[in-house]
Parts: structure tokens; C-alpha cells; sequence
């Protein structure tokens, strides 16, 4: 009774968390989107006194008593809703006699000239009218979101299913399924609806920066120093320095809504600005709402995190029963462990990403991946340096079956010459141990057209000189050859160990049916060594397609395109021109081309072979 | 069809101690099953494989008919091996594993459809051609691995210990079935095996072999009952002979065997001799009952169902009897021994037979 009751006990605390930790999560969530509107004002604010604050004459920072009464004024702004002070070096101008910045503080500001929390809010430099010196700071306090009461409710429904996965531990399968079903599909709706309190939080933090900056947009011309009749962008663009915010002209008013709009560059807030009665701005900003994906992912995740705990104790308090099987369980997991979290981590979690980013555009900088459907592959389809990587690709691949041939020659011929088998394999074998890149220039000198081996020998013989990496013609020849005598120890060693694993008594046999050595080969040998081959070829086969060290470090996918094979394409279009999304569409469009090859090769020579 | 002739046959291997084969000479009949006998590592393959041309040997000459063959190519010498393990292709069907060596020699087409149905119907394979050895039972690949010889209709059939892989009831079956093959065929057989008891059932002649060299040639019946030497002698029966150091008795007639065990007889070999008899040949009365030429105690009781092996202690030196039956002493039972002077084999200090 008592090993069930601490598996209970589990349960019951992995169905708590279930519970609290999207709550939690969301809490957190809506804390930075607070504190992330603080920021945002506190910069506009101090993009704002420096707009329409003079200057001190004669020394750096701005004149004290218009200073202030900037500050003053910040109060008095029609809609104006936030906590703020402005700092004249060190000391608060709105909250008279209050405390002054702490040194530590003052210091961090002048040097790292990033944001600071300070009490409840946040505290941002303040540059004087060239943007140069930290004159000052700003600050602006922390407002709450609006409260969302909804994932008491789902939490509720939660803590309720939990109960009955509690319940359900130790008692029948069928049991424990529906419940945990039960469970698991209020988790979910239970965290999607935390997620969407992390939404709204985000929106509505959003939309109050907009507002405020509007705000204070719309006021700075009046105020100006030096009065003008219209006020060039570029100088209000001061206002919105550090913000996430961007200004533009607009042509007519939309009303004063904030309004979210699809641009080609995805999702945007925008917030009309009327600056007098002819002339209309518009503020935008990626809408924060839209870059939440991963809070929403945590939300959703933890609550599944309380599900697999109980569902952990149920399957617990069944294995305990049996403590064998659990030892076996948790052993296995153990061994398989660290090699699944890497599977997982480093080539599974990848697959998944490029999978998903081949459906997006994204340029590594850009933090808003727009979501562009299938357009990726259209594109790579349409891109005729695609098609040229690909057919560079399956020329490129033709080396594999002329290095086997060549492998198993060399392995028939040192099997019947044991004494030489060693240092043979050992001489061959060095190239494929050494380091590509290393193989890579030792091969770039031997084919250079100028002070080359290979035309240093040729020319012996009468050859005249060929550029071999620079000529078009010759450039994917030359790699292959580089491949091939990088592959064909490897390949050897393993159809040494093949052959070796073909038990003489066939040979006998044959011998004994008349066959001649070449008959034998053919009609047994090869046959034999079929699974070998296969593996050659598919491992082969699988690599070539994956080239690209050797390009990149001998010919950059050139001559002309001439050595452009398809990782190269990749690579390239990714890392030199930004283009993620259509990377991944190649990637995609490589991984599915290997395993249409793949699955050919193993239907044409996948035939078991046993021996008798 | 045609004889096997071994003439002063040696092979010796690279840095081992002794030869593989010590001047075999031997002479297998046109048409004759003759099965070389002997324990693991006494040649036997060797010599086998040297007929087949898979070895070469260090010395002598094989001939097939009137035909030179010591340096011929496996595939020359119109021989066909059935190997221990069988050795069928693996990646062929029973089709394509009959008709490999006929493809080989070019036979035509037709020709070689023809022979493969025809061999396939003679040993019951017609239903499995189509099939890979893999998917074969143990008794069906044999019959695969004797088709695979008989299709090329070869001079000579050699074949290495082909049913040791199969459990007890099928190396029986089989055992009849190679047999019949051989009188319908006609064709000489050389046939290796370690186990005398299918030499003793299936051979025209025996040749035992012990460290590559050749210890009697005879018919099985010869060879059980007129053993050429000590080894032959343990080696051909189940048990094997009971073989003593004797002494000649007190008074010259006789020799006393274990120090207590006296056998009248005629035989006598100058200086260490030894004397033996098949464990049949030993007769076992209750104490006291009949006269006893001596008497023995009984060490282990061997019950096997239509005959008993009693295992007795005689005097210094132990022995076993063979009774009919299930009837038999018990353990440390005393009993009578009694051995005629007839079923007595005599040889001398070498193990050599004398009489």
C-alpha cells in the first residue's frame, strides 16, 4: 500500500504543476511585457527631452530650468497614464527631494548606456541634443496589464482531471487511459489558454507604448526650441529612437484606431499620428503579440510537463509491482539516453526546424519569421542554379561506383597477398583519417596549373599545363578524382573484411563445379559480398550527395557554377545570402532525393543473403 | 564411372609436426562405395580433398581411371563433392544451385532443364526448386547438396561426412537412401565419416586411417572381426574391443589375463603381447553356477534396451561384457567371467595382430 500511496503522491504533485507552472509562466510573461513597456516609454521620454529641451549654452547637457519644465509638462500630457521622472545627471527633477541615482547605478548607465530597473519601473539613459554624452536618465514606472481571470477557471477543470489521474494510479489500464486523456486534453486547453494571456499581455503592452509615443509625438512640435512650420521627420524620429518603433508620413487619417496590417514583411502595429491638420504620421512596430511563439511553446509545454508526471506515476506504481522489469526499464533508458537526447537535440530537433523554416522566410537577423507557404520550394524549383548544383550533384556521385570497382579490385588482390594486406590497408587507409581540410590544400598545391605535382609530371611527359580546379571542363573531374583517392582505403578495408567473411567452402564448391577464378567472381563472389556492397554504395552514395568541404575549401562551387553541387547551393544561399527559409526548402528537397535513392539502392540489391 | 587409384599419397602442411597424409595407398573399384574411416584429424578429408583437387598434395599420384589427375584442376577431373555443410549457394535457388556446375561446362540449355527435372524428381526436390537454401530443412539441403553431384553424372562421387549434421532418425532415413542411390547409380563413392557405425551399414569396404597413415583396408565384416591392430580393433564396435596386457599362464597353455582370468589356448606370441575380445564375446554367469575361468566384480551397469553393457572389475585390469536383454547383475554384484579361446585376438607388443 505504501509504495502506491508515494506514487500517488507523485501524481498528485506533477498534477499541482499541471496546474501552476502555466500560470506561473504566464505571470512571468506578462511581468516582461510590463516591464518591456516601461522601456519603451522610458526611451521615448528621453527622446522626447531631448527634442525639446534647449541646450545648455556653453556646456554639455540641457538647459536646468527648461529641463524641468519639460519634466513638469510630461505630467500634464493629454491620456498620459505612465509613473515617470526625468534625472539631470543624478538628482529627480519631478520627485523633488527624493533619492538621487546610486553611484553604482549612474555608473552603468554613462558606460553599458542600456537599460536599468529601478524601483518599480525602468530607467534609461538620457543623451544630451547631439546624442553623444549621458546627461541624465529617464525613468518610467511599471503599469499592470489588465487582469485575465480565465485560466483560474481552465486551472480548475485541470486541477479536477488531475484528481482523477491521482485516482486512477495503481488501478486498471483502461482506466488510467481515459482519465489521463482526460487530463491531458484540459492541460492543453488549459495552457493555450495561458498562452493567450501571454498574448494579450503582450498586445496590450504594445499598444500602450504606441499610445504613449503618440502622445508624445503629437505634443514635441508645439514645443520645440527653435519653432518651425513643419518638423522633419528625421528629427522626430528622436522620439522613437530604442523603441521598436518606426515613423513614416502618411497620407490620411484611418482614424485614430491602432490597427494591425500584413505587410510583406509580416505582421505589423500601426498607430496614426495626427501632427496638425494637414499632416498625419503613422508609428509602427511588430506587434508583440506576434513574437510570443515561444512563451507560447512554454505554456503548452509545462502543462504537458504535469500530464508526463502522472502519467510517469501511473506506469510507476504498475512497474513497482514488478521491480525487475522496472530495474530493466530504467537500465535501458540509461544506456539509450544520452544517445536519444543527442539524436534528438542535434539531428532530429534540426530536422524539424529546417522542416518548419522551409515553409518561412527569414534572414537570421530579422527576430519575425513571415510564413510564406510553399513558395521556398517554387523557388528553389524555379532557381536554375539549383537544377545545375543538382545535376553537378549526380555527376559528382558517379565517383562511388568507379571508386568501389577500383576498391574491390585492390581487395581481391590483397586477399590473396596476406603479408601485404596490412601496410596496403594502412597506406590506403591514411587519406581517409586525415583531415579534409588538410586533404583538401595538399590536392589544391598538387593541381595548382603553375607550380603543381600533377602538371609538373605531365609537362615531363610532353602534357601542356591545365588549369585543373580553374577550367570549367576539369574542376569537378579533379574533385572527384580527390574523392576517390580520399574513399578507396576505406572502401578497401571494408571489402577485405567482406571478402574475408565469405567462407572458403563456396569457393571449393564452385571450384569443384568447374567454375574458372573469373566465373567464381562473378556467379559467387559478388553475389556473397552483396550486403557489403550495398552498404558501400548506400553510405557512398549518401556522402556524395553531401559534399562539400572539398568544394568550399578547393573551387567555391566554381568555375561557373562548374563544381555547384547542392549542399554548396545551401550553404550558400543560408549563410551568404541570408536566405534561410529557401536553404531549408533545398535541404528538405536533398533529404527526400536521398531517400528515393536510398530506397531504390535497397530494393535493387537489398536481397538477404544468408550463409548456409 | 571409373576407379580410384592413391598411390604413396603425402601431404604435409607448413610447420606441422607430422604429415596430413603419410603414402596412402589405395585402390577404390570401378563402381565400389568405399568409406575412409577414422577419427577427427586423421587424414581422411585431407584425402578427399586431395582428390578433388582443392588440395595438392606434397608427394604421390591419384589417379581416376587410367587418368593422371595430381595436378589437374578441381573442375578436370570429373569428380563431384558433397560437403559436410553442404556448401549450396546461398544466393541461388535449388534450381540454380543444381544446374551451377552444368552452366559452368557449357552444357546447352535444354540439356541442363532436362537433367535438373530429372534428378529433382528422383530425389524428391521437383516442389522445392524454385526455392533458397536458406528456406531448406537440413534433410532437404542434403538431398539438394547429392543432387547437385549426381546432375553432372561424374566418375566419381566424394563425399565428406554429408550426414553429420542431421539429428539421429534422418542420418538413418538418409543412410538407406544414399545407398539405394549407390546400387542404382553405379558410381564409385568415396565417402569420409567418423562414425564406424555408418562405415560398418553403408561401406563396400572400410579404409580406417589414424594419423595420416592407412591401418586396414577390408570389408566391414573383416574389419570388425579380424581387426589389423590394436586401434582398429577399439576403434571399429560399440564399445570397442577390450584389449589387455596378458601374460602367458602357469603351464604354458593359456594366457591369464588381469592377473586372474585364464584363457586355454593354442596361441602364443614370444615376449609382451596383448589379447582382446569384443565385448559380446564375454560371457557372464552368477557366481558358483557353471565353471567360471574367473571372476570379476561388477563396476557400472549400462541398461540400453535390447542389450546390457556390464563394466566389471577383473583381477588388475577392467573390462566390459555385452548380455542380450534387459537381465544383468548389479552394481557390486561378484560373477563369473568366461571367454572362449576362439573369440580371442592375439597381438604383439606393437598392437600388431598375430592370430
Amino acid at each position: 500500500m505504501r509504495p502506491q500511496l508515494a506514487w500517488r503522491l507523485l501524481a498528485a504533485i506533477a498534477g499541482t504543476g499541471a496546474v501552476t507552472l502555466p500560470i506561473a509562466a504566464a505571470r512571468l510573461a506578462t511581468a516582461r511585457a510590463e516591464d518591456s513597456l516601461s522601456e519603451r516609454v522610458a526611451y521615448a521620454v528621453a527622446g522626447y527631452v531631448a527634442l525639446v529641451t534647449p541646450a545648455a549654452p556653453g556646456r554639455p547637457g540641457y538647459e536646468p530650468r527648461q529641463l524641468l519644465v519639460t519634466a513638469r509638462g510630461l505630467r500634464t500630457l493629454p491620456g498620459w497614464s505612465a509613473p515617470v521622472d526625468v534625472y539631470a545627471v543624478r538628482t529627480p527633477l519631478l520627485a523633488a527631494g527624493g533619492p538621487g541615482l546610486p553611484s553604482a547605478t549612474w555608473r552603468d548607465l554613462q558606460r553599458l548606456e542600456s537599460p536599468v530597473r529601478l524601483g518599480a519601473g525602468t530607467l534609461v539613459p538620457l543623451k544630451d541634443r547631439e546624442a553623444w554624452d549621458v546627461v541624465g536618465a529617464a525613468w518610467v514606472g511599471r503599469r499592470s496589464a489588465p487582469r485575465d481571470r480565465r485560466p483560474v477557471w481552465t486551472g480548475l477543470a485541470v486541477a479536477l482531471a488531475a484528481l482523477g489521474g491521482v485516482w486512477a494510479v495503481g488501478r486498471g489500464r483502461g482506466l488510467r487511459r481515459v482519465t489521463m486523456a482526460t487530463f491531458a486534453a484540459a492541460a492543453l486547453v488549459h495552457g493555450g489558454m495561458c498562452a493567450a494571456v501571454v498574448r494579450g499581455a503582450a498586445a496590450w503592452s504594445g499598444d500602450r507604448a504606441l499610445r504613449d509615443i503618440r502622445t508624445l509625438i503629437g505634443d514635441a512640435p508645439a514645443r520645440l526650441p527653435v519653432v518651425r512650420s513643419r518638423v522633419p521627420l528625421a528629427q522626430l524620429a528622436r522620439v522613437v529612437q530604442g523603441t521598436g518603433v518606426t515613423l513614416a508620413e502618411a497620407d490620411s487619417a484611418q482614424g485614430t484606431m491602432i490597427r494591425r496590417v500584413e505587410t510583406a514583411r509580416g505582421p505589423r502595429a500601426v498607430a496614426p499620428i495626427r501632427l496638425g491638420r494637414r499632416r498625419w504620421l503613422s508609428a509602427t512596430m511588430v506587434p508583440l503579440e506576434a513574437r510570443q511563439g515561444g512563451w507560447t511553446l512554454a505554456a503548452l509545454g509545462l502543462a504537458l510537463v504535469g500530464v508526463v508526471g502522472v502519467a510517469v506515476a501511473g506506469w510507476g506504481a504498475v512497474a513497482a509491482a514488478s521491480p525487475r522489469r522496472l530495474g530493466e526499464i530504467v537500465t535501458a533508458w540509461a544506456f539509450l539516453g544520452p544517445a536519444a537526447l543527442h539524436l534528438v537535440v542535434f539531428s532530429f530537433g534540426p530536422m524539424l526546424f529546417a522542416a518548419w523554416l522551409s515553409l518561412h522566410e527569414w534572414d537570421l537577423l530579422d527576430p519575425v519569421r513571415r510564413f510564406v507557404g510553399l513558395r521556398n520550394f517554387a523557388a528553389a524549383a524555379a532557381d536554375p542554379l539549383a537544377w545545375v548544383s543538382l545535376r553537378n550533384t549526380l555527376l559528382y556521385t558517379l565517383y562511388v561506383p568507379v571508386t568501389m570497382m577500383l576498391a574491390l579490385g585492390v581487395a581481391l588482390v590483397l586477399q590473396h597477398h596476406g603479408g601485404l594486406t596490412r601496410l596496403a590497408r594502412t597506406v590506403f587507409f591514411m587519406p581517409y583519417v586525415a583531415s579534409v581540410v588538410a586533404v583538401a590544400l595538399v590536392w589544391q598545391w598538387m593541381l595548382s596549373p603553375d607550380f603543381g605535382l600533377v602538371n609538373w609530371v605531365l609537362g615531363a611527359v610532353g602534357v601542356p599545363a591545365v588549369d585543373w580546379l580553374g577550367d570549367p571542363h576539369t574542376a569537378l573531374l579533379a574533385v572527384m578524382v580527390i574523392s576517390t583517392w580520399v574513399q578507396l582505403g576505406y572502401q578497401t578495408t571494408i571489402f577485405v573484411a567482406g571478402l574475408q567473411n565469405i567462407p572458403q567452402v563456396y569457393h571449393d564448391a564452385a571450384r569443384v563445379d568447374g567454375a574458372n577464378a573469373w566465373q567464381r567472381f562473378w556467379r559467387v563472389t559478388l553475389p556473397l559480398l552483396r550486403p557489403v556492397t550495398l552498404f558501400v554504395l548506400v553510405t557512398g552514395v549518401i556522402g556524395s550527395f553531401q559534399v562539400f568541404t572539398y568544394i568550399y575549401v578547393l573551387t567555391d562551387g566554381g568555375p561557373l557554377h562548374a563544381t555547384d553541387v547542392i549542399v554548396y547551393r545551401i550553404y550558400q544561399t543560408a549563410w551568404e545570402f541570408l536566405q534561410f527559409g529557401h536553404a531549408s526548402a533545398l535541404a528538405l528537397a536533398l533529404f527526400v532525393i536521398l531517400l528515393g535513392v536510398t530506397w531504390v539502392q535497397f530494393r535493387l540489391l537489398g536481397r538477404r543473403v544468408e550463409y548456409g | 564411372m571409373a576407379a580410384v587409384t592413391l598411390e604413396r599419397l603425402t601431404k604435409r602442411y607448413d610447420r606441422a609436426p607430422r604429415a596430413a597424409l603419410d603414402e596412402l595407398s589405395l585402390a577404390v573399384a570401378d563402381g565400389e562405395f568405399l568409406v575412409l574411416l577414422g577419427p577427427s584429424g586423421c587424414g581422411k578429408t585431407t584425402a578427399l580433398r586431395c582428390v578433388a583437387g582443392l588440395e595438392e598434395p606434397t608427394a604421390g599420384t591419384i589417379r581416376i581411371g587410367a587418368r593422371e589427375v595430381t595436378r589437374l584442376a578441381p573442375g578436370a577431373r570429373d569428380v563431384a563433392m558433397v560437403f559436410q555443410n553442404y556448401a549450396l549457394y546461398p544466393h541461388l535457388a535449388v534450381r540454380h544451385n543444381l544446374s551451377f556446375a552444368l552452366e559452368m561446362r557449357r552444357v546447352p540449355r535444354p540439356e541442363i532443364t532436362r537433367r535438373v527435372a530429372d534428378v529433382a524428381a528422383r530425389l524428391g526436390l521437383t516442389e522445392l526448386l524454385d526455392r533458397r537454401p536458406g528456406e531448406l530443412s537440413g534433410g532437404q539441403r542434403q538431398r539438394v547438396a547429392l543432387g547437385r553431384a549426381m546432375v553432372r553424372n561424374p566418375a566419381v562421387f566424394l563425399l565428406d561426412e554429408p550426414l553429420s549434421n542431421l539429428d539421429a532418425q534422418l542420418r538413418g532415413e538418409l543412410r538407406a537412401e544414399l545407398l539405394a542411390l549407390h546400387r542404382s547409380l553405379g558410381a564409385t563413392m568415396l565417402y569420409v565419416t567418423h562414425d564406424q557405425v555408418e562405415a560398418m551399414t553403408m561401406g563396400e569396404r572400410i579404409a580406417v586411417l589414424h594419423e595420416g597413415r592407412l591401418r586396414q583396408v577390408g570389408a566391414p565384416r573383416d574389419v570388425y572381426e579380424r581387426p589389423a591392430d590394436t586401434f582398429v580393433a577399439r576403434f571399429i564396435g560399440s564399445p570397442g574391443m577390450n584389449i589387455f596386457d596378458a601374460a602367458r599362464a602357469d603351464g604354458g597353455r593359456g594366457v591369464l589375463i588381469g592377473g586372474s582370468l585364464t584363457v586355454e589356448t593354442d596361441v602364443t606370441v614370444d615376449g609382451a603381447f596383448q589379447v582382446g575380445v569384443r565385448p559380446e564375446h564375454v560371457a557372464l554367469r552368477a557366481r558358483g553356477r557353471g565353471a567360471g575361468q574367473g571372476e570379476g566384480q561388477v563396476r557400472i551397469v549400462e541398461p540400453l534396451g535390447a542389450e546390457t553393457l556390464v563394466h566389471l572389475d577383473v583381477g588388475t585390469t577392467r573390462l566390459v561384457a555385452r548380455m542380450r536383454g534387459l537381465r544383468a547383475p548389479a552394481v557390486g554384484d561378484r560373477v563369473g567371467v568366461r571367454i572362449d579361446a576362439g573369440d580371442l585376438h592375439v597381438f604383439d607388443g606393437r598392437g600388431v595382430r598375430r592370430a
